[in-house]
């Protein structure tokens, strides 16, 4: 039961730092999607969405031969800190941040191509500059659609499962998940613990979803419009 | 109520003198414009169809559109010329902007919204105060109202607060009535009239209501397909137009006419109003007896008759004679002399059935309600 507790926490953990990463990059992101034209801008949005499409065993090996001790991250990472992310609960936590940036971009995306860019125009032309109009009219119109992206990317990077163990390995006490846990003890044949992991997993899982729908319906009728 | 609005810096009347001066071109590949002009302190108007590149001028002078070629001055300040490479961001111009649809901020109350950008002017260009001018707007007590609460009207002040709450030395309104109705156009036409009369505020009004045009512009500016087609006093504007035959296109024609108030209520039941040698019913207000007003009518709200109805609700029945009959559509304009000439709208076939010609007597029914009272032209 201990260990159990221990791996819940470990999982949040990670889920949360996975959704420190994905938050302000995903938001910028999505603000380039939503607002801005540029050349190229069909491969950004490819880009977002591959991880989505891809097996996220790939996914995983792709991060480890990018952060391996011989890529140039990984050697950056080792002269900086003396140490390989590589199999550490940090290389867990870019693997689910990876897998989940596809699903919050795209909530981050519509919540802010649903607010009226014609506030945006208002604000300027009462003398804001871009950041202070996103902060200001932007950010808060948007917030309720973000906030649901937020929620969808953190059960998604809860449940990552496939490149994780690629990148992190399934080490018991640093870098065991949930979902990794449970995959020992199917191995294992311990049925008992599968279930009460299934069960944190349902009820994290409902939770979230839950509000997340919530957000999205109440976002619905409000999300930004001029008051005309 | 409305003293001490204007700290020193801010007493730039002086009704001939030119406050814009602009010679621009803008070349989009679908859509040109070439204007020129310079406008003075007093309001004036851009008129001229969709399309005529009225917006397209205002978003030039507000920045928001970048000129191919040119220059604009304001006050003598370059906010853009072309050939020095100057270009001014438009949080720099100290150029105010109302949109058609008041574009409140929904997330913010409307002491916020005012004070969005109050808060980004630079202090020493601070010269209008928030509280003062939601005084003057009478939104005194809407301040902590969301914008979702306000009437059409009420948000259209709110927009005019915040706006002006910036602090500019021009004010640009790109039809600011155009999603109210025609009794809320009157209300806001003279919170205009006001804001320009205790603020000394130079406007340039986007419209294409020839009414609003006349009622508050002191000079207009015809635009067609990119080009100046005339630039006058507001009256000449007025002549050109309706004497053009099936030249209003969506431009709304109705009879503008000066009156004077003969009859009124304090309990703002329907006074009397004379045009001419006409008295019309029609609401006005809390004016006083001799105001002048100008009145506006709309040729559709207009009945023609043969005979003198009775049993009728409508509050005016007119005598009068068929001056003329223009036009060859399906919808005529009849022209009726009835102590004052009014314009009716009547389709060709009610022409043909009632024998509508020169010369023949007609009754005119006006519902009170139909009828617009405003401010008269100028002090």
């Amino acid at each position: 039961m201990n260990s159990d507790v221990s791996i819940v926490l470990l999982s949040l953990q990670i889920a949360g730092l996975a959704m420190a990463l994905v938050i302000p990059i995903g938001i910028a992101t999505a603000w380039l999607l939503a607002r801005k034209r540029f050349r190229g801008k069909f491969l950004l949005e490819a880009a977002t969405t591959l991880p989505l499409a891809l097996p996220p065993v790939l996914v995983g090996f792709v991060l480890l031969w990018a952060t391996g001790g011989n890529s140039w991250p990984g050697r950056a990472v080792n002269s900086l800190f003396g140490v390989d992310i590589v199999f550490t609960w940090v290389a867990a936590a870019i693997a689910a941040a990876v897998v989940a940036f596809p699903l919050s971009v795209r909530a981050f995306t519509s919540a802010i191509a649903g607010v009226d860019s014609r506030l945006e125009v208002a604000a300027r032309g009462l003398g804001a500059g871009p950041l202070r109009v996103f902060f200001t009219i932007t950010l808060p119109l948007a917030i309720r659609g973000i906030l649901a992206g937020v929620l969808l990317g953190f059960v998604r990077a809860f449940s990552e499962f496939g490149a994780t163990i690629v990148i992190a390995g399934n080490i018991p006490g640093r870098t065991q998940t949930v979902p990794s846990a449970i995959f020992t003890r199917i191995s294992t044949g311990d049925d008992s613990a599968v279930w009460r992991l299934a069960a944190v997993s349902v009820v994290i899982a409902v939770i979230a979803l839950g509000a997340h729908n919530y957000l999205l319906r109440r976002s619905d009728g409000e999300a930004g419009k001029a008051s005309s | 109520m409305t003293h001490n609005l204007l700290r020193e810096n801010g007493s730039k009347t002086g009704s001939a003198k030119t406050i814009l001066e602009f010679d621009v071109t803008v070349n989009r590949p679908e859509f040109s414009l070439h204007a020129a002009g310079s406008f003075g302190s007093g309001i004036t108007a851009v008129f001229g169809p969709s399309g005529a590149g009225k917006s397209t001028l205002l978003g030039a002078i507000a920045g928001s559109v970048k000129p191919s070629k040119g220059h604009i001055s304001l006050f003598g300040r370059t906010l853009v010329s072309t050939s020095e490479g100057v270009t001014l961001p438009p949080e720099r111009r100290r150029v105010g902007f109302v949109y058609q649809d008041a574009t409140l901020f929904p997330h913010m109350t409307v002491e916020k919204n005012i004070a969005y950008g109050h808060r980004l002017t630079p202090k020493d260009q601070r010269r209008l105060d928030p509280s003062d001018l939601a005084e003057l707007l009478a939104i005194s007590g809407l301040l902590q109202r969301r914008p979702s609460e306000l009437s059409g009207g009420e948000k259209q002040r709110v927009a005019l607060a915040r706006t002006l709450a910036t602090s500019p030395e021009l004010l640009l309104l790109d039809e600011p009535m155009s999603a109210l109705d025609i009794r809320l156009r009157g209300i806001v036409l003279g919170y205009l009239k006001l804001i320009h009369r205790e603020l000394a505020m130079p406007m340039v009004y986007v419209s294409h209501s020839i009414s609003e045009v006349l009622a508050i512009a002191d000079e207009a500016m015809v635009l067609e397909q990119g080009r100046v087609k005339t630039f006058g006093t507001a009256r000449r504007l007025l002549n050109q137009v309706s004497t053009a035959e099936g030249d209003a296109g969506d431009l709304t024609v109705d009879n503008i006419l000066e009156g004077q108030i003969v009859e009124s209520h304090t309990s703002g039941e329907p006074g009397k109003v004379r045009i001419g040698r006409a008295e019309l019913t029609a609401p006005t207000g809390h004016r006083e007896f001799g105001e002048k007003v100008v009145v506006a009518i709309g040729s559709q709200e207009i009945i023609v008759a043969t005979e003198r109805p009775v049993g009728i609700s409508a509050r005016n029945v007119l005598a009068g004679t068929v001056a003329s009959l223009d036009g060859d559509g399906p919808r005529r304009m009849v022209a009726v002399d009835c102590g004052a000439e009014l314009m009716a709208e009547v389709t060709a076939s009610a022409i043909n059935e009632l024998d509508i010609q020169p010369g023949k007597d007609v009754y005119l029914v006006i519902k009170s309600s139909s009828i617009t009272v405003m401010d008269a032209f100028r002090d």
